[in-house]
């Protein structure tokens, strides 16, 4: 992993100074990671938007100026390349689903050991995003057919493999076993869930803009 | 009163549209050479002849007598019959008429004749010429239409100063000629057209709307038959429109002979009259069956002593004068009898349509008198104009009804909507009734898990710390697991809040997600061994925790006390029961040793609270617990906890 070459740039948006705290340490114990820039709020971090992109980019999604849904879709307009990621303690899906609507890729548990924050980080800058067995769960019923019909043409659709892997995590497989059952390997289901997030995100704006031309409003 | 409102909005119509026909008159007189004097010659005949092409104005035969034009013979009210096979007995009258000055029909182009009676035919000569000449019927032959005769205008025509008439008749009657207008068309083309509109072409006109809403009127009461009304409506129209054609036609042969025609014309007053009875004892909800009978039984005998089929049959036109007679009668005997009625019952509309009623009988009066030559044949028959008005007496009532329908309709289906709204509101109501007291009861119940949740989990761990703490009892590594064991549980019962939808493996999915750091961080692996299990349909937010609480328990005991290297989860169905089972390759424990007590009441309590059995084996090569779930709750007893 730390082959020496040039350390991932770390940003993180958190209020709560004791987080911050640890979170900072953590990157400072990586020697692959460099922090790249701190920020306590939404006006903060937006204003960092305008600097140079950091690779990693961790939001708190209760912030005091506002909600971190707004610094991550800014962050994901403005740094296309850069890995978003949601800090949560519970990773549920009431708060993980609507960030990766609007563009994360991934999140961070905060009451995780610093060494396990740090290998999480460099799992999503690799390309493999971590999921719950509800938000699969919760993703599945979004893409079901039947609801989908008024959108269908603008809509995504799951692959079955795709979908076979979402219902092999709602069951509680891990990618290991999950990548051993379905015969691929564990970066194969990690760039499955990757795409699934996209297809999300995708779906999450056409379903607004079907919304929006439904009201009149486009 | 809305009534008195109405008629006399009706009655201020009427006057402005009379005042209107009166000043259209007066500003359309005929101007010209206007001729009221001629001199007439009789001679007796049998049969008809046609007229000569030529006559000389000074060689006719006379006798001739002066007389002042209009000029009309006092008709003989005769029954004479003029039977099959036999030429009626006639007679040509000659009217010879001089104009003071000889003038040229380049410059006076048109012979106007405001009315003419023949009973027969007309043939008109100018300067000796044959000018114009009938080809009508010899009965109807339309002479309530004016005649407006425009004379040859050939090259180097003559001026013309004489003008004679042949009327050829049944003696006795008919044969009477109205004063003669000769000018251009500007002097007399105007009031020929405004007399032709009045006399003839307004009856067809309003005969004509009057029957379409009949027709309406009676699809109406096709639809509800029920409704007279809408019946007689139609009939009086009909009636109406029949009565109403000798105004208009006759200037054309007829395609019927004179005998049906006159017994259609004839007989429709009495029509009228009998309509107008039954549609005003309807209206008036009255019995009146002598005026009926006499209504119907005179319409009957006059139908039938004048209908052509029969040989002997009256002749209809010829009776006419003893028919309107009758009718007269008959209308008197309807409208008297009605009016009384309605005045009784205070019906207004029935009062005005009876007075209407009676009043044309007495305007019958003039028509008797005009058609009799008793009066300057000048005039008008008024009867057409006051049908008009009836007319729209009888539309009044019918749409008045129609409306009122329509109004209660309405009205009904307003009251209709009201209940029904009202309706709806009770159930929305009650429904939200039910609903909070469900939704109360819901909260209480989550309320009530919560707590003890809290109380036995993360409330007893906390307290635990609290007192070892105290006792300085605590190092750091311990402290961290403690508080590491709150956040696991404060997870579980967050998790425990969402929907599950009756899915184990999701439940127990969500639980792996959970603890596998810890489990990982104490270098202990972790086999997924679960099978699809069926759908469990008892499994709420109650249920959901007690099985995560179970299963916690398991993997606590593992990570503290078992020593184990590797842990199993599998699920499976096994004689109807749902299994979950957690192994380890621990060292075991005894199962019956007091200590170990606490957490496997626990999990005691809460399998049954779920009536699930739990086992737990234990050996020196491990230890398993397995949880059977019914897939199927009897329900009751169970909720109860």
């Amino acid at each position: 992993m730390a082959t020496g070459s040039v350390p991932l740039k770390v940003m993180v948006v958190e209020d709560d100074q004791s987080f911050r705290g640890s979170f900072t340490a953590a990157i400072a114990a990586a020697e692959d990671m460099h922090l790249h820039a701190v920020a306590e709020n939404v006006a903060q971090a937006m204003a960092l938007l305008d600097g140079p992109a950091a690779d990693i980019l961790v939001v708190d999604l209760g912030l005091p100026d506002g909600s971190g849904i707004e610094v991550i879709r800014a962050a994901h307009g403005a740094w296309p390349e850069c890995g978003i990621m949601v800090s949560t303690t519970f990773a549920d899906d009431r708060h993980v689903i609507p960030s990766i609507e609007a563009g994360a890729a991934g999140y961070l548990l905060k009451d995780s050991s610093q060494s396990r924050m740090a290998d999480d980080i460099r799992t999503l800058h690799s390309g493999g995003s971590p999921i719950s067995p509800r938000i699969a769960r919760k993703i599945l019923m979004r893409f079901m057919p039947p609801n989908r019909l008024p959108v269908a043409n603008r809509q995504p659709i799951l692959s079955p493999r795709e979908q076979q892997a979402l219902e092999l995590i709602t069951k509680g497989f891990s990618y290991d076993e999950i990548a051993e059952l379905m015969g691929v390997t564990r970066n194969t289901v990690m760039t499955f869930v990757r795409r699934i997030y996209q297809k999300l995100e995708v779906s999450s704006k056409a379903e607004a803009i079907f919304e929006a031309r439904s009201h009149g409003l486009l | 009163m809305a009534f008195y409102k109405l008629l006399w909005r009706y009655l201020a119509a009427l006057g402005i549209v009379i005042a209107a026909a009166v000043v259209l008159h007066l500003i359309t007189q005929p101007s010209g050479i206007h001729l009221t004097e001629a001199e007439l010659a009789v001679e007796s005949t049998v049969g008809y002849q046609p007229p000569p092409a030529m006559v000389d104005p000074a060689a006719l035969a006379g006798p001739w007598a002066p007389v002042a034009l209009p000029n009309a013979a006092m008709p003989k009210l005769a029954l004479s019959q003029q039977g099959i096979g036999r030429e009626p007995d006639t007679q040509v009258t000659w009217y010879r008429a001089t104009l003071p000055l000889a003038v040229s029909p380049a410059d006076k182009g048109y012979l106007y004749i405001p009315r003419w009676k023949s009973d027969g035919t007309l043939a008109v000569y100018i300067d000796g010429r044959l000018q114009y000449q009938s080809h009508a019927n010899l009965q109807w032959n339309g002479s309530n239409r004016p005649l407006r005769i425009a004379l040859d205008v050939t090259e180097g025509v003559a001026p013309f100063s004489s003008i004679v008439i042949r009327l050829q008749h049944v003696r006795g009657i008919g044969g009477a000629l109205s004063s003669l207008w000769v000018g251009n068309f500007d002097e007399v083309g105007p009031a020929y057209m405004v007399r032709n509109f009045f006399a003839a072409e307004l009856s067809y006109l309003t005969g004509a709307a009057f029957l379409a809403s009949g027709v309406f009127s009676l699809l109406v009461w096709f639809g509800r038959r029920q409704e007279r009304l809408y019946l007689l409506f139609f009939l009086m129209s009909a009636a109406t429109f029949i009565r109403g054609l000798h105004n208009h036609l006759g200037l054309e042969r007829l395609p019927i002979d004179d005998q049906w025609f006159g017994w259609l014309t004839v007989n429709s007053t009495m029509w009228m009259v009998a309509v107008s009875h039954l549609f005003l004892i309807s209206v008036l909800h009255v019995r009146a069956r002598w005026i009926t009978a006499i209504v119907g039984g005179a319409t009957l005998a006059m139908g039938l002593a004048t209908l052509p089929l029969l040989e002997g049959a009256l002749d209809p036109t010829l009776t006419a004068p003893f028919a309107y007679a009758a009718a007269f009668i008959v209308c008197n005997l309807v409208g008297i009898s009605s009016i009384r009625a309605a005045w009784r019952q205070r019906s207004m509309e029935g009062l005005v349509l009876a007075v209407w009623v009676l009043l044309t009988a007495y305007l019958g009066i003039n028509e008797l008198l005009l058609q009799n030559n008793l009066i300057s044949i000048e005039g008008y028959f008024i009867l057409p104009f006051v049908q008009v008005a009836l007319v729209f007496a009888f539309f009044h009532i019918v749409m008045a009804r129609y409306l009122k329908a329509m109004d209660t309709i309405e009205q009904s289906n307003a009251l209709l909507g009201e209940q029904l709204a009202a309706r709806e509101a009770e159930l929305v109501a009650s429904h939200e009734r039910v609903r909070e007291v469900e939704q109360r009861e819901l909260l209480f119940h989550e309320r009530q898990r919560l707590t003890e949740d809290m109380h036995d989990g993360l409330g007893s761990s906390l307290l635990g710390a609290l007192r070892m703490v105290e006792r300085g009892r605590l190092d750091e590594a311990e402290l961290k697991q403690i508080l590491q064991g709150c956040i696991d549980d404060l997870k579980l019962t967050i998790d425990s809040l969402e929907p599950v939808e009756t899915d184990l493996l999701l439940l127990l999915g969500t639980l792996r997600f959970r603890l596998e750091p810890r489990l990982e961080s104490t270098g202990i692996k972790l086999n997924w061994n679960v099978r699809d299990v069926p759908p469990v349909s008892w499994l709420d937010h109650r249920y959901a925790l007690h099985i995560l609480r179970v299963v916690q328990e398991a993997f606590t005991n593992i990570i503290k006390h078992a020593g184990a290297t590797e842990a199993t989860v599998s699920t499976g169905v096994v004689a109807g029961d749902i299994v979950v089972s957690v192994a380890d390759n621990g060292k075991g424990f005894d199962t019956t040793a007091p200590r170990t007590g606490r957490g496997l009441a626990n999990q005691t309590r809460r399998a049954s609270a779920m009536r699930a059995k739990l086992t737990v084996e234990s050996g020196p090569t491990g230890t398993k617990l397995t949880l059977l779930l019914p897939i199927r709750q009897l329900g009751e007893g169970v909720a109860a906890q």
